[in-house]
């Protein structure tokens, strides 16, 4: 089994009117045992800044700090927040300054635009960024989550509609993957808050 | 060498009585041995190639009123989850059980043939086979298959003239008797709860409870398990299905208050 | 002389609490040709003179002005070739800014990048000061800027300065014409005459530089021809 499957994930990031859903589920296992329920691999870095971490869980904890040190850093020197379309090309660099011996991660990366323009992007584990208009998604549910949220995905959702779209599609995908599931944890940004919001979901 | 279709032939061995004792006692391997040079490296190939995922809680125990066999309903390939209805407790008579551990076809095609080789032995002798018997049957083909990639793991629960039965088969050969017994991937979290609640004096209800807690404690520790946990009961007038729960509404049953948000924090790490 | 006992080592305090080598850098840069900018209402320009010690030099061969990011530019007084090392430097660290964030490097940020290096020339074994001191002028999200970097590494914004041999001259000058609501085109007119006032011979396109950066965040040198207009303007 691969190792960026022990732990098992999945995570979907979905763009809607002036906001957008990040959302992941609660597993936490190694290989077939289900270790934890409650486990978070979504990080907020800023106000309106959000980044998931799927695969390995330890590479994801060391990534999400090495992040957070970074942004600091950041704020510290430039008075400022990171764009989230900065905050990706720092989490890039820092995934290939480990080509040769990688974070077994892929983030997903959503944030809102200082216009409140939605980003969401991902890559792989090291930093070929991958950005989309829609939806992202990553994890050992990604297959299903593609599909699910091919299936009901549509543009410029209101965040009450957006927040029903990217759960079902959470729910609907992580019922096909063994490794994933046990509950969701879903966050709808706006300009004005983060929504967070645990699913229930099967057990099994 | 072909296949014994001999089982499904109606016109089976009327008379010759010795001969069907000694098919069901040692049965010789009827399918095709591969064209190759090198036997051994077909076996160890084989054996890899079909060693997939035995993503399967299933278990059955003997207790005062039977015998008690639950199973979920899980089939999974690698990480994906093929199906969540799956029917891994084969009716091979209406007084015999077997489970299903392991390859599925394998399984289902190996519990079908000794469903026939059963009924043949009834025609034959005017008697139900004994589960003693039946559980030799299958661990003998089993045992003539062996090393081929066969990948089997069962347990055979009835009731016979001598009162409930229990046998674990595996596809190595191995056929043991006993009054507990669990297999597949869950099986170590299905004992936890059955070793810990077993006792030989349960009314029917109170085993079937365990079982299904059993069941439904593997399919939320194993992650290749799940579904719907089903419950059969075997006593003296045969076998009985009792129920068939959906462990998404099971968990909930057993766990109504849902603790609010987020219970543990990773301080170290969230401390923003 | 009572300071060269403490100039052994541009490390060394002297009992009155100075570094007499970042002292001596603030000569070179004070006995340099004169520089000047001026942070307008929509952009910044930047001038220098161009004195060349012979007439047969080729003009053209001297950019006293740089460009260090497509919208930062800099110019300088004092010593040229050091000027130069402190130029690489910086588009290095511009450079490798821009390869982390895939996003142009902010003015501030890239002064102070500068400005470290200049101060750690004031702490470094077997180095010296740089001898000149910067003008950057730049235009970013946070609109134009004009900062001034001096061989201690200390740096300040400025809404007009100058430096060189001309300073309180021409500081006096920009003082009494300066304007918060000045444009970039009577910035230009107003640094060609603060030249103008401490320059000796005839002022042209050949003999001063100027850069300018408006909101298209384009900074560029100007041509003598450019210059020579703008000249013509002002006469």
């Amino acid at each position: 089994m691969s190792i960026s499957e022990y732990n098992g994930s999945a995570l979907v990031a979905m763009v809607g009117k002036n906001c957008f859903a990040i959302a992941s589920d609660r597993r936490l296992g190694v290989q077939l045992q289900t270790i934890a329920t409650d486990f978070q691999r979504i990080y907020k870095i800023h106000d309106r800044l959000l980044v998931g971490l799927a695969g390995l869980a330890t590479d994801a904890q060391t990534l999400y700090q090495r992040l957070v040190f970074r942004h600091k850093l950041y704020q510290l020197r430039e008075e400022r927040d990171m764009k989230p379309e900065t905050f990706a090309s720092l989490v890039s660099a820092l995934l290939y300054e480990k080509r040769f011996g990688p974070y077994f991660c892929q983030p997903v990366i959503a944030g809102l635009s200082d216009e409140d323009k939605p980003f969401i992007c991902t890559m792989d584990s090291i930093g070929a960024k991958e950005l989309a208009k829609d939806f992202v998604v990553a994890g050992t549910a990604s297959e299903s989550l593609y599909g699910a949220c091919e299936a009901m995905f549509k543009p410029d959702m209101e965040p009450e509609e957006l927040f029903e779209t990217v759960s079902q599609a959470l729910l609907a995908s992580v019922d096909r993957d063994c490794l994933s599931g046990w509950g969701g944890h879903v966050y709808i940004v706006t300009p004005t808050e983060i929504k967070e919001r645990i699913l229930k979901g099967r057990m099994d | 060498m072909k296949l014994d279709t001999s089982g499904f032939e109606s016109t089976a061995p009327l008379f010759g009585a010795s001969s069907e004792l000694r098919d069901g006692f040692s049965n010789a391997p009827s399918f095709d041995l591969p064209v190759t040079a090198d036997f051994d490296e077909f076996q160890k190939e084989a054996k890899a190639t079909l060693k997939h995922a035995k993503g399967t809680t299933t278990l059955a125990f003997i207790f005062k009123e039977g015998v008690m066999v639950a199973a979920d309903s899980r089939a999974s390939m690698g990480g994906y989850i093929s199906s969540q209805s799956v029917k891994k407790i084969i009716e091979i008579n209406p007084y015999m059980l077997g489970t299903m551990a392991g390859g599925a076809a394998d399984c289902q095609f190996w519990h079908r043939n000794l469903g026939i080789k059963c009924r043949l032995h009834e025609l034959a002798n005017k008697r139900r086979i004994s589960v003693t018997g039946a559980s030799k049957l299958l661990a003998n083909i089993l045992y003539s298959y062996r090393g081929m990639g066969l990948s089997v793991g069962t347990m055979i629960a009835g009731w016979d003239e001598t009162g409930p039965g229990l046998y674990y088969v595996d596809s190595e050969g191995g056929r043991l008797k006993g009054t507990r017994f669990s297999v597949g991937s869950g099986s170590p979290y299905a004992y936890g709860v059955l070793d810990s609640g077993y006792q030989f004096d349960m009314s029917v209800d109170e085993a079937a409870e365990l079982a299904r807690r059993a069941i439904y404690h593997a399919t939320f520790r194993d992650a290749a398990s799940g579904g719907v946990a089903s419950v059969y009961y075997v006593g003296p007038n045969g076998w009985k299905k009792l129920s068939g729960d959906d462990v998404g509404e099971l968990h909930y049953k057993y766990y109504p208050v849902m603790p609010s948000t987020v219970e543990q924090e990773m301080v170290e790490v969230a401390g923003q | 002389m009572g300071d060269s006992q403490y100039s052994f080592s541009l490390t060394t305090f002297s009992p009155s609490g100075k570094l007499v080598q970042i002292e001596h850098a603030l000569t070179a840069v004070g006995s340099g040709q004169t520089s000047l900018g001026i942070k307008a209402a929509n952009g910044v320009v930047i001038a220098t003179e161009k004195k060349l010690p012979s007439i047969l030099v080729d003009e053209t061969s001297v950019q006293k002005i740089q460009t260090l990011t497509p919208n930062i530019g800099v110019v300088y007084s004092g010593m040229g070739p050091d000027f130069r090392v402190l130029v690489r430097k910086s588009r290095k660290q511009a450079e490798q800014y821009y390869r982390l964030y895939k996003e142009p490097i902010p003015v501030t940020q890239l002064v102070r990048e500068t400005a470290a290096v200049m101060q750690e020339f004031t702490q470094s074994g077997g180095v010296r000061p740089f001898g000149v001191s910067l003008l950057v002028a730049g235009y970013d999200d946070k609109g134009p800027q004009l900062y001034q970097v001096d061989p201690s590494g200390s740096y300040f914004s400025w809404k007009a300065s100058a430096m060189g041999k001309n300073v309180s001259n021409a500081k006096t000058f920009l003082e009494k014409r300066y304007t918060e609501d000045m444009e970039l085109d009577d910035a230009v007119h107003t640094a060609i005459l603060t030249l103008k006032e401490g320059f000796e011979g005839q002022i042209s396109g050949k003999n001063i530089e100027i850069g300018i950066i408006d909101a298209d965040k384009k900074f560029r040198v100007l041509t003598p021809a450019e210059i020579d207009d703008y000249l013509a303007e002002v006469e």
